[in-house]
């Protein structure tokens, strides 16, 4: 190990100790993220454990929470510049060059992970057999306002669920409706309203007839965010009522302002691509005599007008379609082995942990091999030299 | 000296010699070709199989063993299938039904005794009753349920699965040769249709230009017989064998066997020869034969300590190499049978741990001769089948891969490496457990093995850290090629993180000259720890994509071996003076010289 240098703050950064210690409550962090998952599901223990700077304990019984350990963000922080300094302080000779190998390699992964936590987007695509798509759908909801006043094109307007959150007036670009969002829901049950039940604060649409409670976030994986609020298109100075949208209203509602029809819907997040993919088969074969699954499979034709590519691809398990910096994966299925959905991710840096985990076999294989061939010349050396004198002896 | 010399060879040898003469078994049982029958290939859980595999998964699954005894003579799985299938009258009476839970004796009004096994005879009067509780336990999801509930649940499972083969060749009472003949017109379509329904496995093997694994269960071929099809060559044929088995005919039933065996032999020889080679691996039992060998080496090399150690340590280590002959065997088998890499479920895992184990152990033994390495490798070897024999009751080891997991390239890089992972740190753990108690047990401690066993350690701690990384770095990659990302914290994967960390962490300590001898060896076996949790504690939690083996009985051996773990590392840190007199001393002796 290099020689320690007059700076004490960076002797601490590149200790050892320190190293260990980091290392030991990453394992503690795990440990606890995973026995969490039993109860907040992986996402929403992920959240807690590894994607903070803290994590914090809510005493029982009380309001309050105290900070016990610092979170998976801090310690990979911390452990990333204690790597970095140590491997700065690797001499490089051939002696090192192993170790030298398997740090870089582990700066490199850090890298990738940061950069996959930074940019990864994760979206969805259902299709049905025959239909064509030509967007992806977030875990997020959006506030859709579409004008379907040309047969041939739709107008979309999204409004993401951080502004809805805020509650306040949203302008629609390039149209004289703008949006004033009343309430803003994360999470409710709605259910038909009885008579006993606070007035609804819908002037319009099916929301007239629906009482709606508010419920905590959920965060479980397959539990999903019943997302709703009460909003109030106004254009031109005037107001076309309060409406009811909610992820789980399934029935189309539309206002008319000056000729131009607007539909108002509550959905997942939608990505526009340049491209569209058509279904044309989900297969789904199992074992015979069995129900255990063989294969899922979806053929589909990509039609990509602007680079005049119109082909045929056939996605599978261990088989996704990459194309255009994103890769579709065969996720789920439904309706009868008829809808399709592809898993859709977009992530720059997908190629890093494979450059890492090259370098860091390269390099344990070289340090770990010349650390064996050396112990066992010595020990070569040492049965020699026990066999010597005994040979003389004898 | 020249004794020392053949030692290993001799034992090694008798120890093969044991194991042939055990895997040949008679096929006559009172002059029925029992074995030829058990030989023809069928289809059951999506692959072909002898009927053996079926009888012996079955019996395994029900009893809990694969034979029994029964008035005074022990049955083996084979006879009692055909017993099953044609004398269900026989059977019914036979005790297979192993109940342990009191609640349930109780439920069906039986008390708890020696005998813990009833035959389905004594059930029959409460089936009723055990089917009403098992459908009311069986909403509720399997972990949150009682342990009368998966008791319950558990017993109709094996009921039901007993019903199913009665009804697969013949529905119970009506002979098949009586419904080949056309015999009883009436009722006829319901009853090939129940016996469709019921069949557990299909007998009849693929028409001339059917799909491979179009076989078919006699309902389907009943049917489409019935239905103006072609006669199914094959069922005159088992007809008769069930027709001679029901009326002892032995003449009769060993000229059927053989119509059917060439029957398969000529439209589907692949399969006959799988069967064949199935049938081999059955009765030559490579990891129950292993297991016993590791036990003897074991044994051996704990008498070399007391007797004689220049025969008898080249003789347990003799003993060693013939374990992993024959459970390299045993592994190849199973390669070639599923046609998949060693790894494909958890009790493969626990298979291919403990011969990596062995493995490396040979290893050590060549380049260290001190004996170490043939008793750590005998106990990890016995250890590991002793796990797997255990892991074994849930029905058919070589099951079909589901479709995520469908892919050869990443069971044979992925899981490999991660197993081989899991068996170094277990080696490195196993290597420290026999430091502790060599310091606490041995009549005299020399300096010089002592170094061996730390560098022995060190050096596979290396090497398991080397693969465990690999490993969960090739599932990242895998899971990003699968499902498009690279890291989910699946239980499983934080599981692979824990072992890679913590040989990480081992490393730095030792490097940096934080822990010493016995902090080293301590860490060493706290990795037992780790890699136990790793390994079958996250199976436990029932969370994530890997959970492809929950069980619960085990949670309580996994306690108690984490209990002895942390009990040996406390004894492994215990300071000098609390050490066996003479051992310490004999460090000491060691040190003060150095320090002068």
């Amino acid at each position: 190990m290099a020689k320690p240098t007059k700076y004490p703050l960076w002797n601490a950064l590149a200790s050892m100790q320190l190293t260990i210690a980091l290392l030991a409550l990453l394992m503690v962090l795990v440990f606890l993220c995973t026995l969490a998952q039993v109860d907040l599901g992986t996402f929403g223990a992920v959240a807690v454990y590894m994607r903070s700077f803290v994590v914090w304990w809510h005493v029982p019984g009380t309001a309050y929470s105290i900070p016990v350990l610092p979170g998976g963000v801090t310690v990979g922080m911390v452990l990333t510049l204690n790597l970095v300094a140590q491997y700065l302080r690797i001499p490089f000779n051939w002696n090192n060059f192993g170790l030298w190998l398997v740090h870089l390699g582990l700066i490199l992964f850090v890298v990738g992970e940061f950069v996959s936590g930074a940019f990864q987007v994760d979206s969805q695509m259902a299709i049905e057999e025959g239909q064509t798509v030509n967007f992806v759908e977030g875990k997020d909801p959006e506030l859709a306002v579409v004008d379907v006043t040309d047969p041939t094109q739709d107008e979309v307007y999204g409004i993401g669920q951080s502004t809805l959150a805020r509650e306040g007036t949203v302008e629609l670009p390039g149209t004289p409706v703008s949006i004033k969002v009343h309430q803003f829901v994360r999470n409710a049950d709605l259910a038909n309203r009885r008579p006993g039940d606070p007035p609804s604060p819908a002037t319009r649409g099916v929301g007239t007839a629906v009482t709606v409670r508010p419920l905590p976030p959920v965060s479980r994986d397959d539990d999903v965010n019943r997302t709703t609020a009460f909003v109030e298109p106004i254009a031109g100075g005037r107001s076309y009522g309060v409406w009811l949208v909610s992820t789980v209203l399934g029935a189309p509602q539309s206002f008319t302002h000056e000729g131009r029809t607007y539909v108002l819907s509550m959905r997942p997040r939608r990505q526009y691509l340049p491209y569209s993919i058509t279904l044309k088969k989900f297969s789904h074969d199992v074992y015979a005599g069995t129900d255990i699954p063989k294969n899922f499979s979806s053929l589909v034709r990509l039609y990509n007008p602007s680079r005049g590519e119109d082909r045929d691809v056939l996605i599978y398990m261990n088989q996704p379609l990459r194309y255009d910096g994103k890769a579709f994966y065969q996720a789920s299925f439904g309706k009868n082995d008829t809808l399709s959905v592809l898993q859709v991710v977009e992530n720059p840096g997908w190629l890093l942990p494979y450059v890492s985990c090259i370098l860091v076999t390269a390099g344990l294989v070289y340090h770990f091999g010349t650390r064996l061939r050396r112990s066992l010349r010595r020990r070569d050396a040492a049965q020699a030299a026990a066999q010597h004198p005994a040979a003389q002896e004898a | 000296m020249k004794i020392a010399k053949i030692a290993p060879w001799v034992a090694g040898g008798l120890a093969l010699v044991g194991v042939g003469v055990s895997a040949f078994q008679p096929d006559r049982l009172r002059g029925f070709d029992v074995g030829g029958f058990s030989r023809l290939p069928i289809l059951e859980g999506g692959r072909v199989k002898p009927v053996d595999t079926l009888a012996r998964n079955s019996l395994l699954m029900i009893r809990g063993q694969q034979s029994f005894r029964y008035q005074d003579r022990t049955v083996g799985a084979d006879e009692w299938l055909l017993d099953v299938l044609f004398r269900p009258q026989v059977a019914d009476a036979q005790p297979i039904f192993v109940i342990n839970d009191p609640d349930v004796l109780g439920l069906i009004g039986l008390r708890q005794t020696a005998d813990r096994y009833f035959s389905f005879r004594q059930l029959a009067p409460h089936i009723g009753e055990i089917q009403r509780q098992a459908q009311a336990a069986h909403p509720i999801d399997a972990k949150e349920r009682s342990r009368f509930q998966s008791a319950i649940v558990n017993l109709f499972d094996r009921v039901y699965l007993y019903h199913r083969l009665k009804n697969s060749v013949q529905l119970e009472g009506e002979a098949l040769a009586s419904e080949v003949a056309g015999a009883q017109e009436r009722g006829a379509a319901e009853r090939h249709l129940a016996l469709l329904e019921m069949a557990q496995f299909r007998p009849l093997p693929p028409l001339a230009g059917a799909r491979p694994d179009a076989w078919r269960s006699t309902g389907e071929a009943l049917r489409s017989s019935a239905a103006g099809g072609t006669v199914d060559p094959g069922l005159a044929s088992l007809a008769r064998v069930g027709w001679a088995y029901s009326f002892q005919e032995p003449a009769e039933f060993n000229q059927a066997v053989v119509e059917l065996t060439a029957l398969t032999a000529r439209t589907n020889p692949a399969a006959r020869e799988q069967a064949d080679h199935e049938m081999l691996f059955n009765r030559a039992q490579p990891f129950y034969m292993g297991m016993v060998i590791y036990i003897l080496a074991l044994l051996t090399i704990f008498a070399s300590w007391l007797w004689k150690p220049e025969i008898l340590r080249p003789a347990a280590f003799g003993l060693l190499i013939a374990g992993a002959t024959v459970q390299t065997g045993g592994l190849v088998s199973r390669i070639l049978l599923q046609g998949r890499p060693p790894v494909t479920n958890l009790y493969s895992s626990a298979v291919f741990v403990g011969w990596a184990a062995v493995i490396l152990s040979i290893v050590l033994e060549r380049m260290y001769r001190r004996g170490f390495g043939t008793a750590v490798g005998a106990a990890a070897g016995f250890a590991s089948l002793l796990v797997a024999h255990h892991l074994a009751g849930d029905g058919d080891t070589m099951e079909m891969m589901r479709a995520v997991l469908d892919s050869n390239f990443w069971l044979a890089t992925h899981v490999v490496a991660i197993t081989i992972g899991y068996s170094g740190t277990f080696l490195a753990g196993a290597i420290a457990i026999s430091y502790v108690l060599r310091r606490q047990f041995a009549p005299r401690l020399d300096p010089a093995s002592t170094k061996t066993l730390v560098s022995m350690t060190y050096g596979i701690v290396a090497f398991s850290l080397l693969f465990s990384f690999v490993g969960t770095v090739l599932g990242g990659i895998w899971a990003d090629q699968s499902w498009g990302r690279f890291w989910g914290w699946d239980p499983k994967e934080n599981g692979a993180l824990l072992i890679v960390l913590w040989n990480a962490i081992i490393l730095h300590a030792r490097f940096g000259g934080f822990a010493k001898e016995r902090g080293f060896m301590a860490m060493a076996i706290f990795g037992n720890v780790i890699t136990s949790l790793s390994w079958f504690g996250v199976n436990m939690l029932g969370v994530g994509l890997h959970s492809y083996g929950f069980m619960d009985k085990a949670f309580w051996a996994l306690a108690v071996f984490i209990g002895v773990q942390f009990l040996l590392m406390g004894l492994c840190l215990l300071p000098r003076q609390f050490w066996k007199p003479r051992a310490a001393r004999a460090v000491e002796g060691e040190e003060v010289p150095a320090k002068a």
